[in-house]
């Protein structure tokens, strides 16, 4: 029998949960393969040496081997010395891998998201803007999960969006002019320019690109968002 | 026979313990109904009084049969230092191997955004209100040293900041009588940056 092998595939856990009496069930995000389940057989015995690297957030190198969903995970690798999360970043951390598991389908792989991921971490590792490092990250998630977000263009008018008018999204999550609308045009090409230097066009990015995700997630709730509220109402 | 009438609802009983599945669990109802009926009754007397009656400490939130556990309620325990917790259990293992002489509070959990497990489902309205009047001046963070662990001790760290209590988290890294070789990177990488003056 042929078993499909995988060699030190470049990969982050997203979340792991405990499997019987001393193994764990990994969600885990690869380069090359997408999104992927692993059980990692034993790890949580005393002497494991692989369940200290089996944490979210560690830059890590797989080998698995298994072709139904479930693989088996048979080798874990530190991929490079790495700085942990800290503090706030940290609950972003968890932020952004609950949207991964939400928005990317099994083994459907996606190696410039991957790219994006690994860009964002190292965002929130050197203590970058939290919230235009979420904003990008997102952005970057819509577009390559294959729904694309297109903010410059009025359809329904057929014309570009104008800085100085007022918009709000349309049923197609597309930009629509209106007298009542809640975006300005100005924030909306900046957001599409991916440019949140100013503080009102990140207040206007994150109350747009939250309705567009409740809107592509079909009103599934995000667990981290409400406990990340809660967390910051409380420190 | 098979998973009808007492005997299979017995066996299938047994199998909610952690670790038994279906053949330990035959083993089990088999053993005590033929060798050891009167330990059956006894564990089954036991078990009903301890579900009736083994609740939390008010104070700690550990399991404890009392409105108050026997170490919050022995006056020779430092009231000023309190040491978090995940489990019931940690607290058994910090009291075994350590001089710790302060006083737990017990999470039940850890924080886990994913799970949508937050600071409202540990308790921690109830250790900020401790923070706030019961004179407390340390607090050790001794969760699990997991992703979730830290985020947990982060938390409650800030917490202990904002109420001007000095929190601190207990050391991890290498283990005792270990060798460098035989210690995963990951590990070793943290007990670089934890490392220390002498």
């Amino acid at each position: 029998m042929t078993e499909n092998r995988v060699f030190l595939q470049p990969a982050y856990i997203l979340q792991q949960r405990d499997y019987r009496e001393s193994s764990l069930i990994v969600e885990a995000f690869t380069r090359d393969f997408g999104r992927l389940s692993l059980l990692a057989k034993g790890v949580r015995k005393a002497k494991s040496k692989s369940q200290g690297l089996l944490q979210p957030f560690i830059p890590l190198r797989l080998s698995y081997l298994g072709k139904a969903e479930l693989k088996t995970l048979t080798d874990v690798e530190l991929a490079e010395p790495f700085q942990p999360l800290t503090g706030l970043a940290l609950y972003c951390g968890f932020y952004l891998n609950e949207l991964i598991e939400a928005f990317l389908h099994k083994d459907d792989p996606h190696p410039e998201l991957f790219a994006d991921y690994c860009q964002c971490l190292a965002d929130l590792r050197q203590g970058g803007p939290l919230e235009a490092v979420l904003r990008n990250f997102e952005l970057n998630l819509i577009e390559k999960s294959g729904y694309g977000l297109q903010l410059a263009y009025d359809m329904q008018h057929g014309k570009p969006v104008d800085p100085s008018k007022k918009y709000h999204l349309g049923a197609e999550l597309s930009p629509v002019e209106a007298t009542e609308g809640i975006y300005t045009g100005k924030s909306l090409l900046a957001i599409q320019a991916r440019n949140f230097g100013d503080p009102d066009v990140l207040a206007e990015a994150k109350s747009l690109l939250r309705h567009v995700l409740d809107q592509l997630l079909h009103g599934k709730p995000l667990n981290s968002r409400k406990v990340l509220n809660e967390i910051i109402k409380r420190l | 026979m098979r998973d009808t009438g007492l005997l299979g609802r017995l066996i299938q009983h047994l199998r909610c313990l952690p670790g038994v599945g279906p053949k330990t669990a035959q083993r089990m109802a088999f053993h005590l109904l033929q060798k050891d009926r009167e330990g059956a009754r006894a564990l089954a007397e036991t078990l009903l009084q301890a579900i009736d009656r083994i609740g939390q400490c008010s104070r700690c939130r550990t399991l404890t049969e009392k409105p108050l556990c026997d170490i919050c309620a022995d006056p020779a325990r430092d009231k000023s230092a309190v040491c978090i917790v995940e489990n019931p259990s940690d607290v058994w293992i910090i009291e075994q191997a350590t001089v710790f002489r302060g006083l737990y509070f017990v999470l039940h959990g850890r924080l886990s955004p994913l799970d949508g497990i937050g600071p409202g489902e540990l308790g921690l309205d109830q250790l900020e209100r401790q923070l706030a009047t019961n004179g407390i001046k340390e607090l050790v963070l001794a969760t699990n040293s997991t992703v979730e662990g830290e985020a947990t001790a982060f938390f409650i760290g800030e917490l202990a900041h904002k109420h001007h209590v000095q929190a601190s988290r207990i050391a991890h890294g290498v283990p005792m009588g270990g060798e460098l070789e035989f210690i995963d990177s990951g590990t070793l990488l943290h007990a670089f940056n934890g490392r220390r003056t002498i």
